[in-house]
């Protein structure tokens, strides 16, 4: 993730990064804290225009990448976004924009693809069903009702679902597992904001009330296909998760490094005492650990590794319980002023406990991991 | 020089040649010799001899001394084209002799040396083991107290090792003495080459709590040894030293990534769930791919370090990484397969080898958390020396080394 870069993937994750800085630092999210990382059109209109919802999708689709590997891209460019709580959907959008461009509908591809691709809409993908059942088809179910489907059900943990102008949802039915686009404000569509823990980002419950969609509103074929096309989500999904996840560790276990490295106690720097000294070497190597994870991960989706979802997997379960020690180790280094509201830690150990439950919490996906290996 | 893919090229067809293919039998059921008897070593040599004939002996060795005089990239080729067939076993002394102790004893040892030593090291006649912990020096190995004092032209070395693997059947060990009592620890060690077979060397093997005898501890009464012994300068032996612990922790080592395969889950582990019939036992299927997950999260770190020194990364501290992962994980590891096969794994019938797996796995569980550098010493390398952080007092670094040994008994935690 951070060695090993072209000097194509360099410029691109420091213009990011600039734009960042520039546009969303941490003093802005800190601000925004009440609206729970509602970063408005603009924001996300320049984003766009830096390719950030490109990448993942086909140069015949208008689409575009800084290497060859679109994915590892998109897992830098994640990275960079973790280290600076940065707000939106953009894995939903980045999701939803690959799924159209390889399953997409003709009309899908050349009226919806287009303004993902420019910022112009944002989109998210309501895939956990509950904490009972975090795969990805549960939760709702689809019936045929004339010329269109009918939706019932419900999913929860929907990034910007209130915010989003199109929801990706995956249902199952008599006809296998299939996805569905469905607009803001359709009659049926029930989101409700919730509070949480992350105050950096907003995440909703949604129902589907006997929704109507058209025939058209399907995504890809239901059945093995887009049995398929939702496979490759969550390995897409996992890998930018994971990827926001370390950029955030990094950016977390650096300041604690700091704060030991300044602060005094019995006549010296608290990180001279071997028990804080420690704390940070082990914290360090969860870091090394993860990093070293998310690029395998990334490079197989990316390379289509036949071995892809057990290696996402893998990254997504280690990463989500890793981010939760570094966040709670960095804790103690900070000791008490890690327990204020003023100093950036909580919004760190916030971020990377609600990252840990995104698309399948850690247990769920070495579950996954097991069947995928055929146990 | 000749560059790596066609050195590559050329090693693949010598290999073919010249060298059996590996039984992969021996690889599934984990065969490891236990006892290295004269006629098992017989044998390596002559696959020794013919690799160093070869010239795929000693590859990144200078070529004066009998090496091939290329890089760690051709290095690194070799092992990769190697990995099929039937290497020279020498087993852990064959590491220690040429991981650690050749690498080091080339950098720092005078050209007579060399010339005495190397070409038999190529040819699988000298094996080298560690003559570097005491029984009351690991961690601490500046602070080691076996003695070499000048006499006329010769030394004379008292003291004693401890866990020094493979000693039993290796001609020399790499011993680090004391040869300056009135100088702070670090300033006053020397290097030598010990002959095991010399007057006054007593080597015992060490019944280790897993059974087997692969350790040694030995003693030195009165041992003579002359100029010609002495690796480096006179005193100045920890510069040695540092060298090394970078070759101690694998730094320069090539490595073999796990090849991508279908299948993440352990073999070891796939095995003993289903012989415990817990395939279906969700607590059961957690452990085994927490396992799989640190298993694979390891390789991956070992690429993304080797990946840093390939970029020039200076401090070998990075190692300890790779290092302290191995010895958080692997006790982990150990206690998994305890608590998967439960009564299968506690207790096994006397003639099972994957019965006795589990407790084995558990039993040296811990070694990498201590052999190699403790997990406590990769934490202070890794806080200092990666992360910046700053060092903690010293209490012994300025006094003399007698003056420390004496006070040692007397610590009252108050200073100055």
């Amino acid at each position: 993730m951070d060695i090993d870069r072209s000097d194509d993937q360099e410029l691109f994750v420091q213009t990011s990064e600039r734009f960042m800085e520039s546009t969303w630092p941490l003093t802005t999210v800190r601000d925004h804290l009440d609206q729970h990382g509602d970063a408005g059109a603009d924001y996300w209109r320049k984003a766009a225009e830096l390719g950030w919802f490109a990448l993942l999708v086909s140069e015949e689709d208008g689409g575009g990448s800084v290497s060859d590997d679109g994915v590892y891209d998109a897992a830098l460019l994640a990275y960079t976004r973790g280290q600076y709580l940065q707000p939106g959907p953009f894995v939903g959008t980045n999701v939803m924009a690959a799924t159209l461009s390889a399953s997409g509908s003709d009309a899908q591809r050349t009226e919806v693809l287009p303004a993902l691709i420019a910022g112009e809409a944002a989109a998210t993908w309501a895939a956990v069903g509950s904490p009972a059942d975090q795969d990805p088809t549960a939760g709702v179910r689809y019936r045929p009702d004339g010329n269109g489907y009918r939706l019932s059900g419900s999913k929860v943990l929907v990034q910007d679902a209130d915010r989003a102008d199109w929801l990706l949802v995956t249902a199952t039915g008599d006809d296998g597992p299939a996805q569905f686009l469905v607009a803001r404000g359709s009659s049926g569509l029930v989101v409700t904001p919730r509070d949480g823990l992350d105050v950096t980002r907003r995440f909703c419950d949604v129902v589907f009330d006997d929704l109507a969609v058209p025939t058209s509103a399907t995504v890809g074929h239901p059945g093995a296909d887009t049995a398929a096309d939702v496979e490759r989500q969550l390995q897409l999904a996992s890998v930018l998760t994971v990827a926001e996840s370390v950029g955030a560790m990094r950016h977390d276990v650096e300041l604690a490094t700091q704060y030991a490295k300044d602060r005094v106690a019995f006549g010296r720097p608290i990180g001279s005492f071997q028990a804080v000294k420690h704390l940070l070497a082990d914290t360090s190597l969860l870091v090394e650990l993860s990093t070293g994870l998310v690029d395998a991960a990334a490079r197989a989706v990316g390379n289509g590794d036949p071995a892809a979802g057990q290696i996402t997997s893998m990254a997504k379960a280690y990463v989500g319980d890793a981010g939760i020690d570094l966040v709670q180790n960095c804790f103690q280094v900070f000791g008490g002023i890690g327990y204020t509201w003023e100093h950036d830690q909580h919004l760190y150990l916030r971020r990377l406990t609600t990252d840990a439950a995104l698309y399948g919490d850690p247990a769920w996906h070495r579950e996954r991991l097991c069947q995928l290996a055929g146990l | 020089m000749m560059d790596v893919e066609t050195f590559r090229q050329e090693a693949r067809s010598w290999l073919d040649a010249n060298m059996a293919r590996r039984d992969p039998l021996d690889d599934r059921l984990n065969r490891t010799i236990e006892e290295w008897t004269p006629e098992y070593l017989a044998e390596q040599r002559v696959l020794q001899k013919r690799l160093h004939e070869g010239g795929y002996a000693g590859i990144s060795w200078p070529e004066k001394y009998g090496g091939r005089g290329l890089t760690a990239a051709h290095d690194q080729a070799f092992v990769e084209e190697a990995r099929e067939f039937a290497m020279p076993d020498f087993g852990v002394a064959g590491g220690t002799t040429h991981m650690v102790c050749m690498p080091t004893i080339l950098q720092h040892a005078s050209e007579d040396f060399l010339f005495r030593h190397v070409p038999k090291v190529l040819d699988g006649e000298e094996l080298i083991c560690q003559f570097f912990s005491e029984p009351e020096a690991g961690s601490d190995l500046a602070g080691v107290r076996t003695r070499a004092e000048r006499d006329g032209d010769r030394w004379i070395l008292n003291g004693g090792k401890i866990w020094s693997s493979g000693a039993y059947y290796s001609q020399y060990g790499m011993c680090l003495a004391r040869t300056n009592w009135d100088v702070p620890k670090h300033r006053g060690l020397t290097w030598f080459l010990v002959p095991v077979d010399a007057p006054g060397v007593t080597i015992q093997r060490i019944h280790q709590i897993n059974g087997n005898s692969e350790f040694c501890q030995e003693f030195f009464d009165d041992v003579v040894l002359t100029d010609d012994d002495v690796i480096g300068e006179v005193d100045h032996g920890w510069r040695v030293t540092q060298t090394m612990l970078v070759y101690e922790r694998g730094g320069g080592r090539p490595t073999v990534l796990k090849p991508t395969s279908d299948s993440k889950l352990p073999a070891d582990m796939v095995d003993l769930i289903r012989r415990v019939d817990r395939t279906d036992d969700p607590v059961a299927r957690q452990l085994v791919a927490r396992a799989a997950i640190t298993d694979f999260a390891q390789a991956c770190l070992g690429a993304r370090i080797a990946t840093k020194f390939k970029q020039g990364a200076l401090d070998a501290a990075l190692a300890g990484y790779v290092k302290l992962a191995h010895g958080i994980y692997d006790p982990i590891r150990g206690r998994i397969g305890m608590e998967i096969g439960g009564a299968a794994s506690l207790t096994w019938a006397d003639d099972d080898p994957d019965g006795v797996s589990p407790s084995i796995g558990y039993l040296n569980g811990r070694i990498l958390s201590i052999a190699g550098g403790t997990n406590e010493m990769q934490r202070n390398a890794i806080g200092e020396r990666v992360l910046g952080l700053p060092r903690e007092p010293s209490f012994d670094t300025n006094k003399p080394f007698a003056e420390v040994v004496r006070n040692a008994r007397n610590w009252s935690g108050q200073v100055g």
